[in-house]
């Protein structure tokens, strides 16, 4: 090896160990204990009218059909393991999807809120993402702001004759992205740049983030077109019965 | 399947009042934020390591594997709290590139510090709850606690269907591998499709299975369980509302 070939091999070598130190790029959950008090009580406030939205929908079409009980809770257990499975990925690392878009897109954006806050529950005692007081903050950017802006995405495709897969992809990457600024912004609000105040902080957050976070977003995009494609493969009985394909 | 709620089960205090347990963990998780203090987050951080390891007998080997599991987050989050990009140097540190600086100060250096101690402290509470309580505990105490019958009740369903589906995952994922479904990064995707899919049409399968079960046992609206009672001692009690104390005037002595 000459001078030249050993500088690019030790380059290689530096970028494969950069890329290996991040172990895990999660869908961006707010640690435990990352926020100041007020602000996990500012955003639970925040959450409030969505989750009671949710609760009393989820309420009203109980009453009207108590089999959709089941199906809820289903449909909460598979956000939760969709969520928690190690999805593919270029560089090694392990990462995992939000599956809140797809939530939304399947079973609509109120029950969602209340299944994502029951699944964000689940995903701080049992996984350890996120926490017990950043709950409201999650709640807002993963089970309020993420699927309502999925499912407006989809909703206005449709209404825009766009090619029904090209709307889901846009649906759960947009949303996926749409949650990862959110959160970028809740974390500037809690922690104000000394320079530059709220807008240099956020900056700064979306940067850090956005090398997991990008990749991630188009990530879940594809997954969540694959996924409705097997399921508009074998599924159509299902799909119906949740009331996701009418017109086919 | 899941390594927490596994090491949860043998925990030795699980059979512990799980009142208690939440309320100290509720209680030392809001004091350790409020107080937002290093001195509090170390003392809170070794109790709950004495308490964790040496009374619930979790393994220091999951525990520290568990630990860190947020330090991706903390490292890149605490590092844009850190880093300033200015055009005018702070005192700690500046590295000049052009006219601008890579820049940080002092203050900021002690804020970072703190925030990350403060955040393992809380991360440690949050930790010694779900690694010595069953999840059918904190239902039951949620329960106690006055919250809507609807929400714990899709919660407990959600609880048992979370491991159903993690099983069906977890066999679908060894049938792709023997077929070598997730050789590249295309065909892990088209795996990741396909089991995606074949998950949800085997949860609303089971669902529909699982509402006529119900149903044939008398199923008329909610759910009913007989729990298992563990009483609080009178000396747990007051060795909690001891701690909490001191913590309190650990906090209010660091806030003034």
């Amino acid at each position: 090896m000459n001078r030249k070939q050993r500088k690019l091999v030790a380059l290689a070598a530096a970028l494969a160990i950069s890329l290996g130190i991040i172990p895990a790029a999660n869908a961006m959950h707010i640690m435990e204990g990352y926020l100041p008090p007020v602000y996990c009580v500012v955003w639970g406030v925040v959450c409030l009218p969505f989750l009671a939205a949710g609760f009393f929908s989820i309420k009203k079409t109980l009453t009207s059909n108590r089999k959709s009980l089941t199906i809820l809770a289903m449909a909460g257990a598979f956000i939760f393991v969709i969520s928690s499975l190690k999805i593919p990925s270029v560089t090694g690392s392990c990462s995992h999807m939000t599956g809140t878009g797809l939530g939304a897109i399947l079973f609509g954006p109120a029950s969602v809120s209340i299944l994502g806050l029951i699944v964000l529950l689940f995903q701080a005692i049992l996984l350890a993402h996120g926490g017990l007081t950043t709950i409201g903050a999650n709640c807002f950017s993963m089970a309020v702001a993420g699927p309502f802006v999925s499912f407006g995405i989809y909703k206005l495709c449709q209404k825009l004759k766009v090619n029904r897969l090209a709307a889901i992809f846009l649906a759960a990457s947009i949303g996926d992205l749409f949650t990862y600024c959110v959160t970028a912004f809740q974390m500037a609000l809690a922690h104000p740049s000394e320079t530059g105040g709220v807008a240099a902080s956020a900056v700064k957050f979306l940067a850090v983030f956005a090398p997991t976070q990008i990749p991630l977003a188009i990530l879940e995009g594809i997954l969540t077109v694959l996924i409705i494609i097997g399921l508009e493969n074998y599924a159509k009985k299902e799909l119906k019965s949740i009331g996701f394909l009418k017109e086919v | 399947m899941l390594l927490i709620d596994r090491l949860c089960y043998n925990s030795k205090l699980r059979f512990v009042n799980a009142g208690v347990k939440l309320a100290y963990a509720v209680t030392t998780l809001a004091l350790c934020i409020i107080s937002h203090s290093i001195v509090v987050a170390c003392f809170v951080l070794a109790v709950n390591g004495i308490l964790t390891l040496y009374k619930g007998g979790i393994p220091l080997r999951h525990y520290l594997h568990l630990m860190t599991i947020p330090l991706v987050f903390l490292l890149l989050s605490t590092l844009a709290i850190l880093i300033n990009i200015s055009k005018t140097p702070l005192d700690a540190f500046a590295i000049p590139i052009g006219s601008w600086y890579i820049t940080s100060s002092f203050q900021g250096l002690y804020q970072g510090i703190q925030l990350t101690l403060t955040a393992l402290a809380a991360v440690s509470c949050l930790y010694f709850l779900s690694l010595n309580t069953t999840m059918t505990d904190i239902l039951n105490e949620l329960r106690k606690l006055k919250c809507p019958s609807l929400i714990v009740e899709l919660m407990l369903l959600i609880y048992r269907f979370i491991f159903v589906l993690l099983e069906i995952a977890s066999s679908i994922t060894t049938s792709q591998n023997s077929r070598l479904g997730n050789r590249s990064f295309k065909t892990s995707c088209q795996s990741f499709g396909g089991l995606g899919s074949a998950l949800f049409i085997r949860a609303m399968k089971k669902s529909s299975i699982l509402y006529d079960a119900m149903e044939a046992r008398c199923y008329n609206g909610t759910i009913h369980v007989l729990t298992e009672n563990h009483p609080a001692k009178r000396s747990q009690i007051i060795k909690l509302i001891l701690f909490e104390l001191l913590l309190a005037a650990l906090t209010i002595w660091r806030l003034l």
